[in-house]
Parts: structure tokens; C-alpha cells; sequence
């Protein structure tokens, strides 16, 4: 499974029209058209989405798991639903409600997502905030925003909090907790994340930061929906709620920041709106700033691409079900608990995030500067409309395939369009 | 030997494309491979001297020059020039006006660091024509 360019978020042939809509919207200029067909580059795509959001013939989707397959596998299941689910549903259902009818899905057991947003605030407001850190801090939770890091600012990897993602911690916490209770294996636990985000699916299959997720499957949120929300009316036997009113509003934009408790923070969402603010940090002119937190759909994760809801419904219900929960408050015993669960590598990052240069023409700087000048030269000829008919999503990405050999086929339509009229005028 | 040059231009307070320059060579930088920290370096510096462009002068240009041994960012502008250098040259001073202060420039840091990021730095200002800025970083073999 572990390929090393896996990615969920894949093409549908059939439905594909060569339309050039996701070519434009790509953050990473991963996509390029050939034969008519988009196709994805492995090496550049961050799993980010936006071509899954902005396709209008939902030729893009995502792979995901089957639970029932998954289920089978284990002795024991563990469904974890990424929060954003408490915001899909009307408003008057409750979370426990909301959980029983994931649980009834077949699983043993819920846990909620809260679970990893409470241990992740706790150890990094009491321990990380007060040790030397590259500042400002950035938030390690949303992996496309990771993978952009990798590319395009490696700089400031050494910014990255060195802490997993909430639904990491939760697996990690669940599975120990409840091989403990039950005095089973770990590996006899299964825990499958019902995910409102393709970029999660790929870093559980090929995490970051990481050598292994204790997540066993990912299905994707619009693919069980329906089945969630048949089972709301079924029998419910009551689930404990644990969220409180601040770790529950983590999907939405700003809401880690807020549970931090840190004055000097910037939160930012929308990718092409994290790379602008990622420029000013890069070149150092955001002085004084704490902690960016930064994701890469619109609101946060209620934004996600596999979200049924839309993401101002979604945030507006987080925030009314915030409202019926107690407020934070942590005892010293589970501080002290999960700063030791940090320390010990059990929800820290303890593989180094490497940068990847994929931007790079080539290895050596004197072929690099001869590729890019011929890059200049291809230009000089090309119309400059960043059209995206030649199949690559700008003039210059066209010129960058030529020279690094990977569109020996294409041409650019405009200029053979002149070139004509220019011979019939003669 | 390989070498490739590229200009832009600056122009008196147009604050919308300022950092453009800067930004466009740190591109161009990332993608023929030179070191990531090296690449920062010259961003920050030649960002400063794009703002000094805007913000101080009454227009120019800003070179980039690339050869495997060495990257070199030239800002020369058509004046007014700088009447004392080494005044300019002092942390904390600046002529920057109340409002350009209010936008968060005028701390004085501009030339000081453009020096401290760059291996090689001078100034040349005639005052009532102009200043030329030469910055480079010399790139170590096989970088
Ligand atoms: N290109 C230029 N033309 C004319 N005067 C300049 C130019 N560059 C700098 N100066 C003068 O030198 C002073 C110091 O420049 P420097 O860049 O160090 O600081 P600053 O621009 O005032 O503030 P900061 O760069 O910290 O925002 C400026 O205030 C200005 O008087
Ligand atoms: S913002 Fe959330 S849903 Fe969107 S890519 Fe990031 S982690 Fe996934
Ligand atoms: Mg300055």
C-alpha cells in the first residue's frame, strides 16, 4: 500500500471532458491535461482538494475505505468521526445522538475527535509555548498545508509544532485505553476515521512525520452520510459526550488558536491565501507573531471536500452545540498525562519532515540555468494568456514541460492560430 | 559559462506591486535549485531594497544576475540619491515620513540588513542623480 506518491484524490476517465477548470484551480500546479484527460502529477499533488470542489462533472473524487470490509479485519472497532460530522445534521440533533448512530453503523465503540484536540492544546499551551521554538509556531494539523511547507516553503519546517494531528492522538489514545479495559491486543483494535478531507485519507496510507498511523481505514464522510442520518431515528443508548466548548470548535478556522489561548496568532484559511501570509512569514516580515495557523479549506475543516454541508451551516451548528457544552478545564493529572504522552513519542512527531524540492530544473545549477534560459526563450514565442488549452495550466508551466522533456506532443493553439492567419495574410 | 539576467521594475510608491521583484526572484531562485536559506537570504535583501525603490526614490530597476558561482541583485535607481551614506548606512536611521511609518517601514533596518544578508555589498549614490545598490552571494561549489 505504501506507494510512495499514493493520493486519494483520483480521476474518473469517463467523466472527465478536458475542461481545464481544475488545471487553473491547482495550488501546486499538479494537473496537466493529455489526450483530452486530466491528469494529476504524483510528485506535485498535496491532496488538497480543490480540484475535487471546483470539478463541474465530479470527474474528481477520492478513495476511500470501505469500514465493512475493515470491520471484519478486527475483534474490535473504534469509529473516530472527524467533528466537522456534528455539523451536517439539523440542529436539534444532538451529539449523542449523532455518535449512536455512527456507533450503529456496526461499530464497538465511538470516540470523539475532542479526544486529540484536548491533548494537543494541553501539551503544546503548557509545554511547547514555554520551550525555545522557531517562531512563529505553525500548526501541524492540516497535512495539505504540510505538504505545501515541503515544496514550496522548506524553510520553515522548523516551525512546524512536532505534535500529531487530533485524529492521531485520538487512534493512539483510544487504542491504549482500550486494550487496557479490555485487555486486548492492540493489534486486535481497529479504528476507522469517518474524514470530511482527502488530504487526511493520503497521510494515514503515507503519513508525515511519522512511521505509521494507528488509523486502520478512512472512509470519507459523503460516502456514509446517508447511512448516519437513517440511523439518527434508531436506538440510542447513551453516549458520554466529552467535548467541551472550546476543543469542539476545532474544525472551524481560528478555533485552535482561540483553544491556545495565544494574543498574537493568525489564523488564515484558503490555500491561496495561506501561501501569501507563508511568503511574509518566510521573508521574516510578520515579527512578534505566536502561533499561524493555517488550513487549507475555506472555514477550516467544515470545508472540507467530502463535507455535505455547507461550510457557513456546518460552522454556524459547531458553534450552537459549543454553546450547550461545559467550558475547558483541565486537571493537573491530565496535563502532566499528556505532556508525558508527548515526550514519550507516543502523539509527537518523531520522524523529521523532509522538504521536497520538486520546483527544482535539475540538479545542477549550470543545467538549471541553461533550462531556464531556454524556458525565457520559449516564452518570448508564446502569447502569454495562460489559456490552458496546450494542456498545461499556465504559458510558462507549458515552456517548464517542454524543456524538462515532459510534453514532447503539445502545442500551443494560439500561436499556431497566428502563425496561419500571419501566412495566409503573406 | 551559463549565465541569465533578468530585470524589473520599480516604481515610485506603487505599494500594490511592490514586493514583486523580490518575490519573482525567489521563485526563480527556488527553481534552479540554489540552497533554500541562501534563497531567503537574497529575497530579504532584495525586498529591502525594493521598498527603498518605492519608498525613497523616484523609480528604477531591479537586476538579477546568475552565474553557478554567484548571485548578484543590482537596485539602482534615477535619483534623488543619498546625500550620506554612511548616515544611511546606521541602524535606526531613516527620513521616512510619518505615514510610510504608519505602514510599518522606517525602522532604519533596510540597508543595514541588506548588508548583513549578502556577502558582498556597496552603495553608490550621487545625490541628484541616483543610487545603485550591487548585492551577491557567492555560491560554494556544487551547491
Ligand atoms: N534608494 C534610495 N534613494 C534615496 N534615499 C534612500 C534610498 N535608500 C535609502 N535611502 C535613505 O536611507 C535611509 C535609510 O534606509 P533604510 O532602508 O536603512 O531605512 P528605511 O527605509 O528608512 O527604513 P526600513 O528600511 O527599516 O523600513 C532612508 O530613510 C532614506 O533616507
Ligand atoms: S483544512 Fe481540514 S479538511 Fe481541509 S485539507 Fe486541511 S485538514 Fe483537510
Ligand atoms: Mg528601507
Amino acid at each position: 500500500m505504501d506507494n510512495k506518491y499514493f493520493h486519494s484524490v483520483i480521476l474518473q476517465e469517463d467523466r472527465c471532458i478536458g475542461c481545464t477548470s481544475c488545471l487553473k484551480v491547482c495550488p501546486t500546479e499538479a494537473i496537466r491535461l493529455r489526450d483530452g484527460k486530466a491528469r494529476i502529477i504524483g510528485e506535485k499533488c498535496i491532496d488538497c482538494g480543490e480540484c475535487i470542489r471546483i470539478c463541474p462533472n465530479h470527474a474528481k473524487s477520492a478513495i476511500a475505505d470501505n469500514y465493512l470490509d475493515i470491520i471484519k479485519k478486527f475483534k474490535y472497532t473504534i469509529a473516530i468521526p472527524s467533528l466537522v460530522l456534528y455539523g451536517q445534521f439539523p440542529s436539534k440533533t444532538s451529539i449523542a445522538q449523532m455518535l449512536s448512530a455512527v456507533k450503529n453503523l456496526g461499530f464497538d465503540e465511538v470516540y470523539e475527535a475532542t479526544t486529540g484536540s484536548e491533548a494537543i492544546t494541553t501539551v503544546i499551551a503548557n509545554h511547547i509555548l514555554n520551550k525555545k521554538h522557531e517562531k512563529p509556531l505553525i500548526n501541524s494539523s492540516c497535512p495539505a498545508i504540510l505538504r505545501l511547507i515541503q515544496i514550496r516553503f522548506p524553510d520553515l519546517l522548523p516551525n512546524i509544532i512536532d505534535i500529531e494531528t487530533p485524529i492521531e492522538v485520538t487512534a493512539r489514545i483510544a487504542k491504549h485505553e482500550v486494550s487496557k479495559r479490555l485487555g486486548l491486543d492492540i493489534k486486535d483494535i481497529g479504528v476507522i476515521f469517518i474524514s470530511p478531507c482527502t488530504a487526511r485519507v493520503t497521510s494515514i496510507r503515507n503519513p508525515i512525520g511519522i512511521e505509521r498511523s494507528y488509523v486502520d481505514g478512512v472512509v470519507s464522510m459523503k460516502a456514509v452520510f446517508g447511512e448516519i442520518l437513517r440511523n439518527l431515528g434508531g436506538s440510542c443508548k447513551e453516549q458520554l459526550v466529552r467535548s467541551n466548548s472550546s476543543s469542539i470548535l476545532w474544525p472551524i478556522i481560528g478555533g485552535q488558536s482561540r483553544a491556545l489561548g495565544i494574543e498574537n496568532y493568525l489564523a488564515v484559511d484558503g490555500i491561496s491565501e495561506v501561501i501569501k501570509v507563508l511568503e511574509e512569514i518566510e521573508m521574516d516580515k510578520l515579527d512578534g507573531l505566536e502561533f499561524f495557523e493555517g488550513v487549507a479549506c475555506l472555514g477550516g475543516c467544515v470545508g472540507g471536500p467530502l463535507t455535505i454541508e455547507n461550510s457557513f451551516i456546518s460552522r454556524n451548528r459547531i458553534r450552537t452545540l459549543a454553546k450547550s457544552l461545559p467550558p475547558a478545564e483541565y486537571s493537573k493529572e491530565y496535563i502532566d498525562n499528556s505532556i508525558k504522552m508527548y515526550e514519550d513519542g507516543l502523539i509527537r512527531l518523531t520522524c523529521e519532515i523532509e522538504p521536497r524540492s520538486i520546483m527544482r530544473l535539475d540538479n545542477d545549477i549550470t543545467k538549471s540555468i541553461k533550462k531556464m534560459e531556454m524556458i525565457k526563450e520559449i516564452l518570448k514565442y508564446l502569447p502569454g494568456l495562460d489559456c490552458g488549452v496546450c494542456g498545461a495550466p499556465t504559458c510558462k508551466a507549458f515552456a517548464e514541460d517542454i524543456v524538462r522533456g515532459e510534453n514532447p506532443r503539445s502545442v500551443c493553439l494560439v500561436k499556431t492560430m497566428e502563425n496561419f492567419r500571419n501566412k495566409k495574410r503573406n | 559559462m551559463e549565465f541569465m539576467k533578468y530585470t524589473f521594475d520599480v516604481e515610485k510608491d506603487d505599494f500594490v506591486r511592490a514586493g514583486e521583484a523580490s518575490s519573482n526572484i525567489k521563485r526563480t531562485l527556488r527553481e534552479l535549485g540554489i540552497d533554500s536559506a541562501i534563497v531567503r537570504r537574497i529575497a530579504i535583501a532584495t525586498y529591502e531594497a525594493e521598498m527603498n525603490i518605492v519608498i525613497h526614490s523616484v523609480g528604477g530597476q531591479v537586476e538579477l544576475e546568475i552565474d553557478p558561482n554567484s548571485i548578484k541583485v543590482t537596485a539602482r535607481d534615477r535619483g534623488p540619491g543619498i546625500p550620506n551614506i554612511e548616515l544611511a548606512m546606521q541602524e535606526g536611521y531613516s527620513t521616512a515620513s510619518e505615514k510610510v511609518r504608519e505602514m510599518g517601514f522606517g525602522a532604519g533596518m533596510g540597508l543595514p540588513n541588506m548588508k548583513k544578508c549578502t556577502d558582498r555589498f556597496t552603495v553608490e549614490s550621487v545625490y541628484g542623480e541616483g543610487t545603485t545598490i550591487t548585492m551577491e552571494i557567492l555560491l560554494k561549489a556544487g551547491d
